[in-house]
């Protein structure tokens, strides 16, 4: 991944490498075919220049033996005879008439006659009648070779000579000479292909043979029309080609951005800006792409976003709906333990950041239970929803009431002074005392207490301990008749803890937030068929030489509110046995956990380390019958998902509160611990006793484990089995000890 | 016996005669003009009349219309000589340009001619036929006026006209200023009008009025008087009738030659028209001389 990173270039780079690549490439290319084509046209000019050369050659040669045969002709002319018989008006003759005869050709510059001894017949003319006079033939000739005469003024001259015989005699009766300016007799014999006639240049001065002056004279070979048209063609396409070539090199980047990168990076930053802000509508570019995929990816994604949007909308909707289905209570439909829970984690986390003044108050109907015991549940219930209908009216706009337990509902206020909270209780307490319970069927009166604690803006106020200390003023106000409405103060603390001397108290609560001198006891739980037999862990703390027993723990943590905090030490310390392998294999455990706990949200989490063991050993969780009616909803959540986990849940306490048969099909448990009183009620009426049999029957019927505590003696054993119980415990079995009891062994 | 004896004799006398024709160019050096002139000489029966064949102004023998003529007479059996004249021009072969400068005059052409008679006289013809072309014609006219000469047994002038004459082209100035030129003894040379050369005779004032006598009156004059048996053939159709008028064969006839005309001929008898001069020349001539 590492190695391909580094070819991920923005796409100008790779643009301008694959253009720069095609550019390099075209310009070998050009360059390539104008070398090869100049090489060629090279070529072809030395051909040239070699065929020009011969024509020279032949030219030259022309000249001379065009010039020999004219002489020749006119050696054997009979006015030349003339001249020699009788050259009296030689000059007439020489000047008018020989220059008006086809012998005299129009380059010819002089021609003379010589006698046989080769001096000139006749002295040569003056002054020629027309044009400038030239005089390179010699006045005597001394051999007949011809010769070439070159002339500073870059004219050549070619002397030629021819003897003239007698008619007669065939004796040699003269000479005659004639020389002529190369240049025009050139042009006149000759038909030139390749050589430029024009540029015939006879450089310099003096006298050569003819094949001398081929080799003298300048040239340039004639310009081959098709080569020099081709290769001004292959120029002119070359240079269009570059001219093109810069022309698209300038243009395409504009082009590319015009058409690719400008849509491209608009829709980046569309998509960016979408990414950014994905719930804000953002409209797409207004810009007009001219590639239509551009165009359809544009409207694609804003389309797409746009469903997205409504879609998420609709999945906001819905989550809202979730939201507040799963943080509003079933029955009051006022925020639940849930959403208290995260209202108050999220004042935690702000008031760490920025600390204010937070109060919390907490009500609690005084007398609910007996409440339920004398009206039953749905009367109950509507006590309920009316409270909490009541309190959230009375309640400012901005502060929320939530149903954290049964009968208890929490408030958080912030920002407010002292004298506004309790302002603010009592006003909700007015309120629940002004409501007609009446039309509810209750005739009694209904007292709430409202217990209160607050802190101001410091950060070294423990927020955390609130909840904790609203709950104890709320213990003080119940214990009051007048005094409905308390304020957490120190002193509070002393009171909840009257019960128990302060030494025990701090050993419990130090032992609590500590785990030291807490110890685990087990009393055994026996199957009647002695088929199975698992341990319940019961807490102690050793105050000294002596253990402080679960009725004073629990007054302490009652009042201090720490059951999550003790129930957490007793798992900690149930691992800490199984981890030990102190707890015998293919026995079991069961835990008491209290309500709060149960409405922990990471309630999951804290039995997950007990997975493990679930293969060798009966984990058995047991809740009280008043947590479950009072949040059956939650209860078969969390509960039904720890059943599903191989934990068994166990309904403790079985006959000592409600023990409604109706709520008891949909309770999240398998196995029903008859209280103690059920099996001692076993010993009172007929009535009583067939109820609680009948009851029992339909326990086992419905499929429940049922366990009876409090087994003493062979009586009460037998009693149990009639009864059905499929288990038993009590001290006829084993007294809860340090060490587990050989009976279950 | 006799009868082979004959045939014996006459085939050594005709190899004897073949032994002896000729048949090429003849020289002749004129030690009064210190020239050689050249001729075309073309044995035949000796029996037969040797044909001097002159040519026309500033021609050669070598004229198409000679040579037609030459091969006639040849081909019926007649010794021909066909010269050229020098016109001061040594071993002349070629015609004269009109712009060459001419030195000659018509008494050195007759000169020329008459040393040519002499010439044939000497090689023993002693029936001798002249033959002329055009102005050959004139220059034969004007010899035969002052030669009286036996052996000169025929005369045929062909295309016979005259030189001199305003209808002709002569510049009565010309004739002045050649005249004047040569009183004052300046004998250069100059151009002038002279038959179909217009303004390019370049000629010197001797040469140029030396052929101005003859003219139409001389011409008809020298016929009329001619004491040679003589014929004159001519072209029906030759231009000059333009110039000299279509009275001339009139004026011609007049004069007592024998007048042939050929119907569609030329002056130069060109063409076809050769044809028909040859067959008369031959016919004229076997005629007079009752040949077969």
């Amino acid at each position: 991944m590492s190695n391909h990173s580094k070819f991920i270039r923005p796409i100008q780079f790779y643009f301008a490498f694959f253009i720069s690549i095609g550019l390099i490439l075209l310009a070998a290319l050009i360059w390539s075919f104008y070398s090869e084509g100049n090489r060629l046209q090279q070529t072809v000019n030395e051909q040239t220049r070699e065929e020009a050369k011969k024509e020279l050659t032949i030219a030259v040669n022309n000249v001379l033996l065009s010039t020999q045969n004219q002489l020749q002709k006119l050696a054997k002319w009979d006015e030349v005879h003339q001249q020699y018989h009788d050259p009296s008006y030689y000059f007439f003759w020489h000047d008018d008439r020989l220059k008006e005869s086809h012998f005299y050709q129009p380059y010819y510059d002089q021609l003379e006659l010589y006698t046989k001894q080769g001096k000139l017949l006749m002295p040569p003319s003056k002054k020629p009648k027309t044009g400038l006079p030239h005089r390179n033939l010699p006045n005597t000739v001394t051999t007949t070779e011809p010769k070439v005469i070159l002339k500073s003024n870059q004219e050549a001259h070619m002397n030629v000579f021819a003897p003239i015989f007698d008619r007669s005699s065939h004796d040699v009766l003269g000479y005659v000479g004639v020389s002529l300016d190369i240049y025009p007799a050139i042009l006149t014999h000759n038909q030139f292909y390749y050589l430029d006639k024009t540029s015939l240049r006879f450089p310099g001065d003096g006298v050569l043979s003819p094949q001398e002056l081929i080799d003298h004279i300048e040239f340039k070979p004639i310009s081959n029309p098709i080569n020099s048209y081709l290769w001004e063609l292959i120029e002119r396409f070359i240079a269009e080609l570059i001219v093109t070539l810069i022309l698209l090199a300038l243009t395409l980047p504009l082009l590319f951005k015009e058409f690719i990168h400008t849509p491209l990076t608009l829709l980046s930053e569309y998509l960016q800006r979408l990414r950014a802000t994905p719930y804000k509508k953002q409209k797409p570019p207004k810009r007009t792409f001219w590639i239509k995929e551009f165009e359809e990816l544009k409207n694609a994604i804003y389309q797409y976003h746009h469903n997205l949007q409504k879609t998420q909308l609709e999945l906001d909707e819905q989550n809202l709906i979730v939201w507040e289905q799963a943080r509003r209570d079933a029955l009051t439909n006022i925020y639940n333990r849930r959403a208290f829970d995260e209202t108050w984690n999220e004042v935690m986390v702000n008031f760490q950041n920025e600390p204010i003044p937070t109060a919390f108050m907490l009500f609690d109907c005084d007398f609910f239970k007996a409440l339920n015991d004398t009206y039953g549940h749905e009367v109950g219930d509507k006590v309920i929803q009316a409270a909490a209908k009541v309190i959230q009216q009375t309640l400012p706009m901005e502060n929320p009431a939530y149903r954290i337990g049964g009968d208890e509902f929490a408030v958080i206020l912030q920002h407010r002074t002292q004298e506004e909270i309790e302002q603010i209780a009592q006003q909700c307490l007015d309120a629940l005392s002004q409501y007609p319970y009446q039309t509810l069927g209750i005739r009694e009166k209904l007292p709430f207490s409202v217990g209160i604690s607050s802190i101001a803006s410091s950060h070294d106020d423990n927020l955390g301990a609130l909840p904790r200390q609203a709950d104890i003023a709320m213990y003080k106000a119940k214990q009051s008749h007048h005094s409905k409405i308390q304020v957490y103060n120190q002193t509070l603390e002393s009171v909840s803890s009257a019960l128990v001397s302060n030494q025990i108290l701090n050993k419990v609560v130090n032992s609590i937030h500590t785990g030291k001198h807490m110890q685990m006891h087990f009393q055994p739980i026996l199957a009647t068929d002695k088929s199975n037999c698992y341990y319940e862990a019961l807490v102690r703390v050793q105050n000294g030489e002596e253990l402080v027993y679960p009725d004073k723990i629990f007054a302490v943590v009652e009042r201090r509110r720490l059951e999550v905090e003790l129930d957490r030490q007793v798992i900690q310390k149930t691992l800490e046995l199984l981890d030990q392998n102190k707890i015998p294999k293919g026995t079991g455990v069961s835990i008491n956990i209290s309500g709060k706990t149960l409405l922990q949200p990471d309630l999951i989490e804290l039995f997950k380390p007990f997975r493990e063991w679930l293969p060798d050993y009966k984990i058995v969780i047991e809740v009280t019958e008043n947590f479950l009616i009072d949040h059956m909803d939650y209860a078969q959540t969390v509960l039904n998902q720890l059943r599903y986990q191989g934990f068994l849940i166990a309904l403790d306490d079985f006959g000592s509160g409600y023990s409604s048969i109706r709520y008891l099909a949909h309770m999240p448990v398998d196995i029903i611990k008859f209280d103690m009183s059920m099996l001692k009620a076993l010993k009172s009426d007929n009535k009583t006793r067939k109820i609680i049999l009948a009851t029992a029957e339909m326990i086992r019927q419905a499929g429940f484990d049922l366990v009876m505590e409090g087994i003493e003696d062979n009586e009460m054993f037998e009693e149990a089995k009639d009864a059905g119980a499929t288990h038993v415990q009590g001290y006829l079995f084993g007294k809860p000890k340090p060490e587990f009891s050989k009976s279950c062994v | 016996m006799y009868k082979r004896f004959t045939a014996i004799c006459f085939s050594i006398g005709l190899l004897l005669s073949y032994s002896l024709a000729y048949a090429g160019v003849v020289t002749h050096h004129f030690k009064t003009l210190d020239l050689t002139a050249e001729a075309e000489y073309q044995t035949g029966n000796p029996d037969k009349p040797a044909v001097l064949i002159m040519h026309g102004f500033l021609t050669t023998n070598q004229f198409h219309t000679i040579k037609a003529t030459v091969q006639a007479f040849h081909d019926a059996g007649y010794t021909t000589l066909a010269p050229t004249l020098t016109l001061n021009i040594n071993k002349r072969r070629q015609s004269v340009k009109c712009n060459a400068i001419h030195t000659h005059t018509l008494e050195q052409d007759q000169l020329e001619i008459s040393e040519w008679i002499d010439w044939l006289e000497k090689k023993g013809h002693k029936q001798i036929i002249l033959v002329g072309h055009s102005s050959g014609s004139q220059e034969l006219l004007a010899l035969l006026a002052s030669r009286k000469d036996p052996f000169i047994k025929l005369a045929i002038f062909t295309s016979l006209f005259y030189l001199n004459g305003e209808e002709l082209g002569t510049n009565p100035a010309e004739l002045d200023y050649s005249k004047k030129a040569l009183e004052a003894k300046n004998n250069q040379p100059h151009k002038y009008s002279f038959l179909f050369c217009h303004n390019n005779y370049y000629a010197t004032p001797e040469s140029f009025l030396s052929y101005q006598k003859l003219d139409r009156q001389y011409i008809l004059e020298q016929l009329r008087n001619l004491e040679v048996p003589n014929y004159t053939i001519m072209g029906s159709e030759d231009k000059r009738y333009k110039s000299v008028g279509n009275n001339w064969l009139d004026e011609l006839k007049q004069t007592g030659t024998n007048l042939v005309i050929i119907e569609g001929a030329n002056h130069f008898f060109s063409s076809e028209y050769e044809f028909d001069l040859q067959d008369q020349l031959v016919q004229i001539t076997n005629n007079h001389f009752n040949q077969p």
